[in-house]
């Protein structure tokens, strides 16, 4: 027997028109296994000699009656996942960073024009610094732009706090272990939750670092180490022997812990306080 | 195909992407469509208006809308959930696309939708993309086809491949594959220069 969308064909060749709702419709498509070794697709023939549509132009516009609500059905799913909000508001903290950093520059550029005795040693390359000092510049301009951008760096922070809070909520293990910003940034960067919990540890510990990766596997360079997982501070304050060792350690329990967020979306303290421990042993020189 | 002063051209209400229109006809632009870029570089490949055809990779369907002025419908298959959004409101207006949410890895999960095509297209970007089109070839009528061969474009994104090997070895591969499979090879090309690293290759279904 083949089962189509609007009706099946049994052994004997005879067409059963299945009737319904579009929704009755697509619920019993999304219920069927199809063997494609024995599928044959419906053809012309087989929709006229149904006898359930009167023309080709009713087969077509019931046939998307179904296939729509298929379609927002996956658009509605891919949208009311818990992590869709956090992803864009970590894409939106990583472009207001680049945003603020190009401003800054602008605005140190500008200031050094009204105030020829400023000199590029004093910046020391901080604009928290430089910024009190363009406030009050004698340009009223550019106070007015030093204090909009001002405002944009009291928002990325604050910003910055509820991604840490959200992903505290939404992938609580992953969260706990390298701190909810970094974990947010290492989904955002995975495309999503379910996506992250598919992946392998040695993916998760090379996200972000693509470019290095794919000039690894074109043969120029060795493989790259770690990428957004590098701005955890145990690996990065890790003693450059062992850096490699406790960011594939860590990303190997990040894996894990991404599969617990999602399928089971609390934390666990079993698997964290162990997987704490091995992370921690070997940044402090033990072995695996 | 329709051209007007060497512009490729299709016939139907415009607005679905701010493309042009001329004389009232919408500008189907070959650097933005694989398709019309294949259509540039090749006179002989056409549509016909009784045609059926089967799209994979639907993307934001603007080339789907493009395809749909010629044909009698057109069954679209994407994949991911934004541009899917996108293909529902070009869908919207145009009644002979019926969209459809579906990996074109798993060909299975949407077969019941589907009826049989005279011509399969093909443009995503996954590593087996002979795979996926060959999985595809029980879609495809019997038969020679309405314009005499034409049954499956392949548009390759050599990069989705394997990007260990270069562009050619990927499109030698490719070719091999589907001679493999049975369909003979039309006629493959470069894009260039309208994409780079993609290639098209029209097949034709030998006697099944």
């Amino acid at each position: 027997m083949t089962v189509y969308w609007c009706g099946s064909v049994d052994d004997e060749g005879v067409f059963v028109p299945s009737r319904g709702s579009p929704a009755e419709l697509l619920a019993r498509v999304e219920s069927l296994k199809t063997n494609m070794q024995v599928f044959r697709p419906l053809t012309a023939d087989l929709i006229e000699g149904s006898g359930i549509f009167p023309d080709r132009a009713t087969y077509i516009r019931q046939l998307r009656e179904v296939t729509i609500l298929q379609v927002q059905g996956v658009i509605e799913a891919a949208a009311s996942g818990k992590d869709a909000e956090l992803l864009q508001m970590v894409r939106m903290l990583d472009q207001m960073d680049e945003v603020i950093n190009l401003l800054s520059e602008r605005l140190v550029e500008w200031y050094q024009v009204t105030n020829p005795a400023f000199s590029q040693k004093g910046r020391q390359g901080s604009v928290k610094r430089v910024l009190p000092k363009i406030r009050r510049s004698r340009s009223r301009p550019l106070r007015g732009m030093a204090d909009e951008v001002e405002g944009l760096i009291a928002a990325r922070t604050s910003l910055a706090a509820d991604v840490s809070r959200l992903a505290a909520q939404v992938i609580p293990n992953t969260s706990e272990l390298v701190g909810g910003l970094v974990a947010a940034r290492i989904m955002a960067r995975a495309g999503g939750l379910e996506k992250l919990a598919r992946m392998p540890g040695s993916s998760v510990q090379v996200i972000g670092a693509e470019a290095a990766l794919f000039s690894h596997i074109r043969g120029n360079s060795p493989s790259p180490k770690h990428g957004i997982i590098f701005q955890h501070r145990r690996v990065h304050n890790a003693p450059r022997e062992v850096r490699g060792r406790v960011a594939r350690v860590l990303a190997a329990k990040l894996a894990i812990a991404a599969r617990i967020d999602f399928y089971r979306g609390e934390a666990d303290p079993g698997f964290l306080s162990s997987a704490q421990a091995l992370i921690d042993g070997i940044a402090g020189g033990g072995s695996v | 195909m329709i051209r007007i002063d060497g512009q490729l051209v299709s016939r139907g209400s415009g607005g679905v992407y701010n493309e042009r229109m001329v004389k009232g006809y919408r500008v189907w632009d070959p650097y933005r469509s694989k398709f019309a870029a294949l259509c540039m570089l090749d006179e002989s490949v056409d549509l016909a208006d009784a045609m059926k055809v089967l799209y994979l990779g639907a993307a934001n369907g603007t080339t789907v809308s493009h395809v749909a002025d010629y044909v009698d419908c057109v069954y679209a298959v994407e994949f991911a959930p934004r541009p899917l959004r996108d293909l529902l409101v070009v869908a919207e207006k145009r009644k002979n696309i019926v969209p459809i949410a579906g990996d074109a890895t798993r060909p299975d999960r949407y077969a019941p939708f589907l009826e049989e095509v005279d011509l399969l297209y093909q443009d995503v970007a996954q590593p087996d993309q002979a795979g996926i089109l060959i999985k595809h070839l029980p879609f495809l009528k019997q038969g020679v086809g309405i314009d005499g061969g034409m049954r499956a474009i392949l548009m390759l994104k050599t990069r989705s491949v394997d990007v260990r090997r270069t562009p050619d070895e990927v499109f030698a591969g490719t070719i091999e594959r589907l001679e493999g499979a049975g369909l003979s090879i039309l006629k493959s090309c470069w894009l260039e220069p309208y994409h780079h690293d993609h290639a098209a290759i029209v097949c034709g279904v030998g006697e099944r």
